[in-house]
């Protein structure tokens, strides 16, 4: 029971510490940023890479290095929670043999 | 799912499905779409045929879909080094051709985000399926 309250609490802050930079974040971003030179670059000169599309441009052409870290967080994430998820959740019939009818589900 | 009208009317859908998925991963470039989106709507078609059908019936596929995720960002990662060394920076178009390092790129990335959406599903579908 110790155990528990001590977890609440430390989740309880984990959240507020989160809330916390996430508000400096959106107060990071509240200046306009649409009308920089980049922009317009992008806009005026998107025809060179080809596409008709300005977002896949952007996506593979400009920004393809982006993309490729983009690429590899869909990765880690899949993989993380492939791992994490076989350790957590076990089948259910290690589970029997480790504690009989303690399951409530 | 045993209902006959659910899995009549999967088994009608997901050709479709699957046509559109692969449309909008061919014609990123030149219409809305691009490769994420593309490989998320095939994963929405296979998953289709996994939730009304069984996992049996995707077995075949979902068996050797866990290697595309890792084979494409290798190929992914190789491709831009060989830009690297050969035009001097990275995911440079290495053939003559307009677009094509863009569909190349696209064709990749919608294989592996349609294995890597394939996987999770199947792997959340099976844990669901032994905890119930």
């Amino acid at each position: 029971m110790k155990e528990n309250i001590t977890k609440r609490i430390f989740t309880a802050l984990l959240v507020v510490g989160i809330c916390i930079l996430l508000i400096q974040g959106m107060g990071l971003s509240h200046e306009d940023k649409s009308d920089s030179p980049l922009t317009e670059f992008y806009v005026e000169n998107y025809e060179e890479t080809g596409a008709i599309n300005l977002v896949e441009a952007i996506l593979f052409d400009y920004r393809g290095y982006d993309t490729f870290g983009e690429l590899l967080v869909l990765y880690i994430a899949i993989t993380g929670v492939i791992i994490l998820g076989k350790e957590i959740i076990k089948p259910k019939g290690e589970d029997q043999q480790a504690d009989d009818g303690g399951e409530e589900d | 799912m045993k209902s006959i009208v659910v899995r009549t009317f999967a088994r009608a859908l997901t050709p479709f499905i699957l046509i559109y998925g692969i449309y909008l991963m061919l014609f990123g470039p030149l219409s809305p779409g691009g490769g994420f989106q593309g490989g998320v709507v095939l994963a929405s078609g296979v998953i289709l045929v996994l939730v009304t059908h069984g996992r049996k019936k995707v077995k075949r596929l979902t068996d050797h879909v866990e290697s595309f995720d890792t084979i494409g960002t290798f190929i992914i990662l190789l491709f831009g080094i060989v830009g690297i060394l050969i035009g001097g920076s990275f995911f440079i178009n290495l053939t003559p051709y307009r677009m094509s390092s863009l569909v190349f790129l696209d064709i990749i990335v919608a294989i592996k985000v349609f294995a890597g959406v394939v996987v999770l599903a199947v792997f959340f579908f099976e844990q669901g399926v032994e905890s119930c």
